[in-house]
């Protein structure tokens, strides 16, 4: 459904006479709250043994530099079922590794985070994917006919409701692109995911071109966790007349010690699947 | 404060106030009474909101919307006096020995300067006597000397130059009245309801000027004939078209064309119109190669057949279109379709009665070319209603009527269009309701200042079946988790079927209706009023603004009908002869049961609103003023609103405190200050002039309070909701109006308006979205501002 929702955030922008410019606005600042970007990725055909995660503060919006680690916390996830406890130690970069962690498929785990004197914690179940099929590329589809995109082609399972998160980056790109989607439409069909860059002159942003190389991560996730990325995707480019309105995004990370004190991030266990495609002429 | 009824005690309240009727009708015997219609004398049209009184004495009273008037006084002659802004005062003899039929046609005053002037409107003086307020008027000559953006003439527009009327941004559809949402708006186009006012998303109303004779806007104080929303009722007319001369008027702009045709038909029995306007913008478009487009139409027509002098038929029908494209992914059209055939029945001099049929619909078809499916939704309704004005006496006036409104809502729909579409069909609940109200309302002069308007009005909502209902555990489509302090889905525990002969949910609400004026000196009046409004139908949207495509639904299990108490005080003074007038009103509404959103709700193809949603609360007040002058060359307005609309939504049955904290927040559509001044200028018969200033606090936003990294991306977190502001929004803008000169034997009649929209091209931002730039990795704030100046240029011919 993505397209659809695309669509339909387009045609919030329709009106023709309408002009944008970057302008300086002043905005309130909130309180520092702790990030947690605990994604473990359980690489398809891989053991999933190296895993990491990231703590961060959060810090003014317009502050040029949008990571600040965080040092000297405690972190460990635990296999709910065998009870073995994995501790991720400390690089000193706000980042926190393991290389025996071992993933089970549909177990639960726990996420305990020790840091500045209060405890967090998080659950989660990891969450399978399917295979992709093919990926191959076109002009005629997308929102330019004349601009290459890549297309995406896996099977959703029949039976579940099934949730993606897909992790796009050309290389030579600054940032990497994020979209999620459901099955709420098309379960149990061959499903066509196709990813297109618009031109953006402003940003200094080009279509795809022959040779451009394209990463390609798809993520199987739980619903919690595609509910709470669907809002996070939404809030992150526009806040225009038609779009919901923006609000406080919560995972599923909670302090134990202050709850008032909550964390921002989300403590997810995801199969993955990684793909690489180089566009032709 | 809901009362939930039984059948009977409605039936019992209609025994009640026949009864009352026989009272008074019983105390009036010797009098005599003098009925008729007035028209204009060029057209024909009848005119609503003209002034006939008994000269010398305070007898007398105004016509209603089909021109219709009756005044009783004791045995004698009399002259009757005729009087209605823009017109000559006409003034006629009559002998009242016995009751009499007297219809008057007046002419226009100025036939010369005002041709292609459709005049029609009562004066839009503070009428001191009525007890009717918080009433916003608009002469239709007064629509066509504002200057509007892209040249083409906007009764809603117009309207937000009053106080208490402002939209929503531009190009954002609708409007709010008093701190209401749009959906709070009753919009009725020949009594049909408009379920979207606005083409290509607000830029254009759905009301055509050649083809809408008078509008009135009830801000408060609604009368109790209306009912079904809790904002304001918009109550526009069409023309009935010319019943003397065949007549052909258009108007040939930049963006889009208009042309009306009108004329006497049925052997002078009867006359019809019919008016069209298209846009051309997407033939430009194509032109230019743009695949993109947007277009619009519509259609106007009506016309009436006098059987009799007792007996009047009516037929009018609007069908309007919107349509855009998005390449070749995407096409999408919208649009109303009303119709109404209306019986006119004078049943005595006294009694008068009108019958409606109508019909209103409001769908869209989204065609998602590249995915292949189609995604159809509409509502439906037909509505018969009977309406009675009974002139019990000089001092005493009774309306009465019924009405009922079938319902069919159909969500959405979604189908693929091929075989290859990637698209499941689908197919959300078809929804069936009724909605049917009772009302009486009289209007009494107490002394020779006090005047009176009470009514009552009983609702009654039948949420029928023919869908399933979802039982949820805890009998909570919505919980609170505390852990996380958010709202989730509830667990469905299974379903419910309701057959279509059976009944899903029933609410029944009395709403009463006063409002009183009291003449404190000849030029001033106090007048107050309270209402008391019930709405059963609600429009799904969790944007900001509303879009074409969202969805109504109406009450049931777990929606309940939303309910308004508005207090009104004003104080209205004539100064220099009613050259000039002020009108100062405060008033104070609450809304329950006005339904929100819970953050990250999912609105689209949503079979279960009732996950997404929780109850809440409204209150807005405010303090409006008024200074118009009234004649002259120069004439004009200045109006000020001072207002506060917010919004509180407590967890409720779901528990937890609810969204944004459980604390009132700013609704989207609040605006602080609302300044709005408009004038126009006649230099001579050929050049007039016209301006407007407007001056708003900006709309409230959510700002970002901070940003953090996560999945290598800067995510933003945000401050409690709409507790920001836009910048203040304002613009000035201006139009000159040339009528070439004229012979008096030229049937052609034509007239140059240029305006200009936004004359210092302020760049006001309809929004300002935060994000990161895609080059530099760094946060960014980026203003979108729809308009900047735009000049345009209409010719109006008049044949």
């Amino acid at each position: 459904m993505k397209q659809f929702i695309n669509s339909l955030l387009i045609l919030s922008i329709i009106p023709i006479l309408s002009c944008t410019d970057v302008i300086d606005v002043e905005v309130p600042q909130g309180p520092t709250r702790l990030v947690i970007e605990a994604s473990l990725d359980w690489e398809k055909g891989t053991a999933g043994n190296e895993q990491t995660i990231r703590l961060s503060k959060s810090t003014p919006y317009f502050d040029s530099n949008a990571f600040v680690p965080a040092e000297g916390a405690q972190v460990s996830v635990t296999n709910l079922s065998s009870s073995v406890t994995y501790i991720f130690t400390d690089q000193g970069d706000g980042e926190y590794r393991t290389s025996s962690f071992e993933p089970v498929m549909g177990q639960s785990y726990s996420l305990t985070i020790q840091y500045d004197g209060e405890i967090y914690n998080a659950f989660e179940t990891m969450t399978p994917v399917t295979n992709i099929i093919d990926i191959y590329q076109s002009r005629e589809d997308g929102f330019d006919d004349e601009a290459l995109e890549a297309h995406i082609l896996f099977n959703d399972p029949d039976e579940e409701s099934n949730n993606y998160l897909f992790k796009f980056k050309r290389a030579g790109d600054l940032l990497p692109v994020l979209e999620a989607g459901d099955d709420k439409f098309i379960n149990g069909n061959q499903i066509d995911w196709w990813y297109e860059i618009m031109e953006d002159e402003d940003q200094n942003v080009v279509p795809f071109e022959p040779g451009d190389i394209l990463d390609i991560n798809m993520y199987g996730i739980s619903r919690p966790y595609y509910d709470y990325i669907k809002v996070m995707i939404s809030q992150m480019g526009n806040s225009g007349p038609f779009t919901p309105v923006p609000a406080a995004v919560k995972g599923n990370c909670i302090n134990r010690t202050n709850p008032e004190n909550f964390p921002y991030g989300y403590f997810r266990l995801s199969e993955m699947v990684k793909e690489r495609y180089i566009f032709t002429e | 404060m809901k009362t939930r009824l039984k059948p009977t005690p409605a039936y019992k309240l209609g025994f009640l106030w026949f009864y009352f009727l026989g009272c008074f009708v019983v105390s009036s015997q010797q009098s005599r009474t003098v009925s008729g219609t007035i028209t204009d004398k060029s057209n024909g049209e009848t005119l609503f909101g003209a002034s006939v009184y008994l000269s010398g004495t305070t007898i007398g009273g105004t016509t209603n919307e089909y021109g219709f008037y009756s005044i009783t006084a004791p045995e004698g002659n009399y002259v009757l006096h005729i009087s209605y802004l823009g017109y000559h005062d006409e003034n006629i003899t009559i002998s009242l020995t016995s009751d009499i039929k007297q219809d008057v046609e007046i002419s226009e005053a100025s036939t010369l300067l005002e041709e292609v002037v459709v005049t029609g409107d009562e004066p839009e003086k503070a009428i001191l006597r009525k007890p009717e307020m918080s009433v916003a008027k608009m002469n239709m000559g007064t629509v066509r000397q504002m200057p509007v953006v892209l040249g083409e003439m906007d009764i809603l527009k117009s309207l937000q130059m009053l106080p208490g009327v402002t939209n929503n941004g531009e190009g954002t559809g609708g409007f709010h009245v008093r701190g209401g949402a749009q959906d709070q708006n009753l919009v009725l186009l020949d009594e049909a309801i408009i379920y979207n006012t606005s083409h290509m998303f607000g830029f254009f109303s759905v009301f055509n000027a050649d083809a809408i004779k008078d509008l009135k806007l009830y801000k408060g104080g609604i009368p109790a004939q209306f009912g079904g929303r809790v904002s304001s009722v918009l109550d526009v007319r069409q023309k009935d078209g010319n019943s003397k001369s065949f007549a052909l008027t258009g108007g040939i702009g930049v963006i889009s064309s208009r042309l009306a045709a009108e004329g006497p038909m049925f052997r002078d029995k009867g006359s019809f119109l019919i008016a069209g306007r298209r846009s051309y913008i997407d033939l430009f478009l194509k032109a230019a190669g743009e695949k993109n487009s947007v277009s619009f139409y519509d259609l106007n027509l009506k016309t009436n057949y006098s059987i009799n002098p007792n007996n009047k038929l009516f037929l009018s029908g609007y069908f309007g279109r919107d349509a855009f494209q998005l390449g070749s992914i995407f096409e999408s059209s919208y649009g109303n379709a009303t119709g109404n055939l209306r019986w006119n029945h004078i049943f005595s001099d006294r009694l008068f009665s009108n019958l409606s049929l109508i019909l209103s619909r409001y769908d869209y078809d989204l065609n998602f070319q590249q995915e292949d499916f189609e995604w159809l939704s509409s509502i439906t309704n037909l509505n018969l209603k009977y309406d009675f004005k009974y002139y019990v006496s000089d001092a005493f006036k009774i309306d009465f009527g019924a009405n009922g409104i079938a319902y069919n809502f159909d969500p959405g729909q979604i189908a693929p269009t091929s075989d290859d579409s990637i698209i499941n069909e689908l197919q959300l609940d078809r929804k069936r309701a009724l909605e049917s109200g009772l009302y009486v309302s009289a209007e009494q002069k107490i002394t020779s200042k006090l005047s009176l308007q009470y009514g009552l009005r009983y609702s009654y909502f039948i949420r029928f079946g023919g869908q399933a209902i979802t039982t949820y555990e805890n009998d909570q489509p919505v919980v609170y988790n505390p852990t996380l302090d958010i709202y989730e889905r509830g667990k469905p525990t299974g379903e419910t079927y309701f057959s279509k002969s059976e009944t899903i949910e029933t609410y029944g609400n009395l709403e009463p209706r006063v409002s009183l004026a009291f003449l404190a000196s000849r030029q001033s009046s106090v007048k107050a009023s309270f209402s008391r409004m019930a709405q059963y139908i609600h429009l799904l949207s969790n944007t900001s603004s509303v879009t074409p495509l969202d969805v109504w639904t109406p009450s049931g299990p777990f929606i309940k009908p939303q309910l308004s108490d508005q207090y009104s005080l004003g104080y209205f003074h004539d100064f220099n002869d009613e050259a000039y007038s002020l009108e100062v009103e405060g008033y104070f509404k609450t809304v329950d049961n006005r339904i929100d959103y819970i953050d990250g709700s999912e609105l689209i193809g949503q079979n279960t609103i009732e996950t997404e949603i929780l109850n809440g609360e409204m209150r807005a007040y405010g303090l409006e003023l008024l200074l118009r002058k009234n004649e002259g060359d120069l004439t004009g307005w200045v109006a000020y609103t001072l207002s506060k609309s917010e919004q509180r939504t407590p967890g409720g049955n779901a528990g937890g405190p609810g969204i944004n904290g459980g604390e009132w927040y700013n609704a989207f559509f609040d605006r602080t200050h609302d300044i709005s001044v408009s004038g126009s200028y006649r230099l001579n018969d050929r050049w007039s002039f016209g301006s407007s200033l407007v001056f708003q606090t900006g709309r409230p936003v959510t700002y970002p309070i901070g940003q953090y990294t996560y999945e290598g991306r800067s995510f933003t977190s945000y401050s409690d909701r709409n507790s920001d502001r836009l910048p203040a929004y304002h613009r000035i803008d201006f139009s000159v109006n040339y009528k070439p000169n004229r012979s008096e034997n030229k049937r052609l009649k034509g007239e140059w308006i240029l305006s200009i929209y936004n004359l210092y091209n302020r760049k006001n931002a309809a929004s300002i979205s935060f994000g990161q730039n895609l080059e530099t990795g760094a946060n960014e704030a980026t203003r979108t501002a729809i308009f900047g100046i735009v000049p345009s240029i209409t010719y109006n011919f008049k044949f």
